[in-house]
């Protein structure tokens, strides 16, 4: 009987063709430094996990934000797992996407014929750090309000463009509502909508080329 | 790159997946177990570590020391250490915009860079020095990101020190590759020589740093620390006007107030009609016109936004009938006394002090000069301490005073040398009590000293 629903189900879905194209690959002898990039994805998948329970109790407005990460910490069963998981997820992230890449950059494995999949790297690891950058004044706090500030405050720097950077990262002059709102939204909308998107890319070009071999002598 | 390189490239890769293994599940199985390892990492750190408490956001509190996300430590050290530049120094977008951007732009269109087809170490130690000098700097400005440039005493040696690693070893080495082209022997001695003294200089500057100070910013995050938190503050900055429970119609006991009529705070006339964030208001600006001095930072006052909120939380749930406040926060101020038992200062004295006396008797307040924050200051100072407090005398001025006895100038009798104490309401009979038992004990500081003098010892 589950042979009938697999061929059914093959027949509609390709699941065969599936399991010859996606996962019986050859590939060349791999470290355990290969797998840093699929621990990034772990990891961006945990934060989309975890951060979706968090925005069922999180409200981003200055008045309520602190008290409902407070909600979150004390009230919620198990929020303090949720939240901390995040948290730490977060800094694990940016960690591996940098030592990943650093291993990339070691192994030369950017050569042709993998530059775009560089390419395409770079805009992840920028992505990762804007998820920190924007996740971080979430919980309203004093650290994450005065990390804000110099933050915006460092790109207002800019020659010409800085003031207008300043204050469409803000949505005015000061740090308001309207940039926790503004954070939020890219937060939980923007930057990981690119990020999926990237990441597509990223795993279609590593699945399409093969990951590169360790260089030896001849390389 | 030609079609023949090309083809090189990709026969060697054949050769090597030759040579390989299978996706699944091979690499699969590693993938999975490195994931595996961080879940649990993750859970450990939430579990042990989690996440330390921070007052809520107070943009008027310009005291606050902004630090950046950790990752982000090592631009800001090195903006830090780039500001202390000579000329250029001043040109802030260089630092902040130029450098960051270069090195991004370097990054990126490193494949386009970086074109010849070698992939061995051995053939690519110009790039592998580069990266590694910088990822060096990286680390050891984030360690050190915490050590301030300019010491206390106006030495500029560690902000120096910090330069050298930040800045002119890197740079050195960078200009030094350059001039050595293609003699890689020596790139990898530049290389070793900047990483090994970069991490010996930083490794003396985290030495000679000052010790720093543990931040205390205490944070309460349970419903109940948040009552009593709100109810210390409370007790300090309201008690002198608005009494310990907020009943106080007149004001007794302040200067410039004396006899000025308010509402009490704790009826329904003031809670209902003041909800959460005028409520913020009123504490933060005050009430100028009537009296009320502000409190918040903004307005020159000395509590911050979260110390205002706990004020706030306090006042809720110990006056407002619509709160329903939780068992924990009811416990007793003091523990009561059982028959012939001397209470102490730690145990008793403290925290009815703290409560009923502090918001008058501390520093800046008038009050005889009669301070209460410490055991030493309750039995010490004050203009009349020869005879405020006397070891077993009932005539004792302060008892006195907490049992509704003026004390009168012994020069001119007609005039309060000092008025009943506390000025607005009479102590509860067990309070004064406990005064008395202490008092007439001897002032024990600690239990045991109390235990000692307790005629029939407390099992
Ligand atoms: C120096 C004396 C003084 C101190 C200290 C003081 N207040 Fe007041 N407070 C007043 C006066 C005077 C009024 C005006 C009362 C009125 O108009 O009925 C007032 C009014 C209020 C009101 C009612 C406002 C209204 O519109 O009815 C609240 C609530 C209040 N105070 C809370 C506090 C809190 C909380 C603190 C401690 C952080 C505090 N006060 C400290 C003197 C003081
Ligand atoms: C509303 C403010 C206020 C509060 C609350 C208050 N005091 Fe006083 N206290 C004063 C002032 C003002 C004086 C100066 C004498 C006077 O003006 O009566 C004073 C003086 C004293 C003195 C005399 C000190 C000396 O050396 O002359 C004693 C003792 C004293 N207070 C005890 C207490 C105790 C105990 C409490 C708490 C139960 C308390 N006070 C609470 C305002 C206060
Ligand atoms: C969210 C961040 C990222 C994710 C989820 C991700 C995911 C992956 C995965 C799963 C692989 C294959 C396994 C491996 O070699 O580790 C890979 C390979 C690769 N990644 Fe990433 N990556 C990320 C960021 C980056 C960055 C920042 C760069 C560089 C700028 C980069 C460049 C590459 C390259 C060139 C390869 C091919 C390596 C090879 O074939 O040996 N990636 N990535």
């Amino acid at each position: 009987m589950w042979n009938n629903i697999y061929n059914w189900l093959d027949e509609r879905l390709g699941l065969n063709d599936m399991y010859t194209n996606l996962l019986d690959r050859p590939e060349p002898k791999t470290t355990w430094w290969n797998t840093l990039g699929s621990a990034s994805m772990f990891l961006f998948i945990m934060q989309g996990i975890t951060g979706i329970f968090l925005t069922v109790y999180y409200t981003p407005s200055p008045d309520h934000a602190y008290d409902s990460v407070q909600y979150i910490m004390e009230g919620v069963a198990f929020g303090w797992l949720i939240r901390g998981i995040h948290h730490w997820g977060a800094t694990l992230m940016v960690i591996l996407v940098f030592v990943h890449m650093l291993r990339v950059y070691y192994t030369a494995s950017f050569k042709y014929p993998r530059e775009l999949t560089w390419l395409i790297g770079i805009g992840l690891f920028l992505t990762t750090l804007g998820m920190g950058f924007t996740g971080y004044l979430l919980p309203w706090n004093q650290k994450a309000f005065w990390a804000t500030t110099v933050g915006t405050q460092i790109a207002g720097t800019v020659p010409f463009l800085g003031e207008f950077i300043l204050k469409s990262l803000r949505g005015g002059p000061e740090l308001s509502a309207l940039t926790l709102q503004r954070f939020f939204s890219a937060h939980i909308w923007i930057i990981p909508a690119i990020l999926v998107a990237l990441m597509g890319v990223h795993l279609y070009l590593i699945i399409k080329h093969g990951e590169s071999h360790f260089p030896t002598k001849e390389d | 790159m030609n079609d023949e390189t090309k083809k090189q490239i990709n026969q060697r890769y054949e050769r090597q997946l030759d040579k390989g293994e299978r996706f699944w599940p091979d690499t699969i199985f590693k993938d999975l177990i490195m994931s595996l390892a961080i879940f649990t990492l993750l859970i450990l750190l939430a579990t042990f570590i989690g996440i330390p408490a921070e007052p809520k956001a107070d943009p008027s509190d310009t005291s606050y020391i902004p630090r950046p996300e950790w990752y982000f430590l090592f631009l800001f050290k090195f903006l830090a250490l780039y500001g202390q530049l000579p000329i250029i120094g001043k040109i802030e977008w260089l630092a902040t915009v130029l450098i960051p951007g270069i090195a991004i732009g370097v990054l990126t269109l490193l494949p386009f860079i970086e074109k010849n087809p070698n992939r061995y170490y051995g053939k690519r130690i110009l790039p592998i020095s580069i990266m590694t000098i910088m990822v060096t700097g990286i680390i050891l400005l984030t360690l050190m990101s915490e050590v301030p440039t300019v010491a206390e005493d106006g030495s500029k040696l560690l902000g120096t020190l910090q330069t050298l690693v930040g800045i002119f070893i890197p740079l050195t080495a960078y200009i030094l590759f350059f001039a050595f082209k293609s003699n890689t022997r020596l790139m990898l001695w530049t290389t070793s020589l900047a990483v090994v003294s970069m991490i010996l200089i930083s490794g003396t500057v985290l030495a000679l740093a000052p010790e720093k100070q543990a931040e205390e910013t205490e944070v309460a995050t349970t419903l109940v620390d948040q009552i009593f938190a709100g109810q210390d503050l409370y007790s300090i900055h309201c008690t002198e006007c608005h009494g310990d429970d907020g009943s106080v119609a007149v004001i007794q006991g302040v200067e410039g107030l004396e006899g000025e009529k308010i509402t009490p705070i704790n009826s329904r006339d003031v809670l209902y009609t003041i909800t959460d964030s005028a409520m913020y208001e009123v504490i933060a600006y005050g009430r100028p016109n009537a009296g009320m001095p502000p409190f918040g930072k903004t307005y020159g006052g000395e509590l911050s936004r979260s110390e205002i909120d706990y004020i706030n939380v306090f006042m809720r749930y110990m006056w407002d009938d619509r709160f329903e406040i939780p068992a924990e926060a009811l416990k007793p101020l003091f523990p009561p006394l059982a028959t012939g038992e001397v209470p102490s200062y730690d145990v008793h004295i403290q925290p009815i002090v703290k409560r009923y006396c502090i918001s008058c008797h501390r520093a800046g307040k008038e009050n005889n000069n009669y301070l209460m924050t410490t055991y030493e200051e309750i039995l010490f100072t004050g203009d009349n301490a020869a005879n405020n407090i006397i070891a077993g005398d009932e005539g004792s001025y302060f008892l006195q005073v907490i049992q509704e006895h003026a004390i009168m100038n012994p020069e001119k009798p007609e005039e309060e040398l000092i008025g009943v104490m506390p000025p607005n309401r009479a102590l509860k009979p067990n309070i004064v009590d406990v005064f008395f038992r202490w008092i007439m004990n001897g002032m024990p500081q600690t239990a045991a000293e109390a235990q000692a003098l307790s005629p029939t010892p407390v099992p």
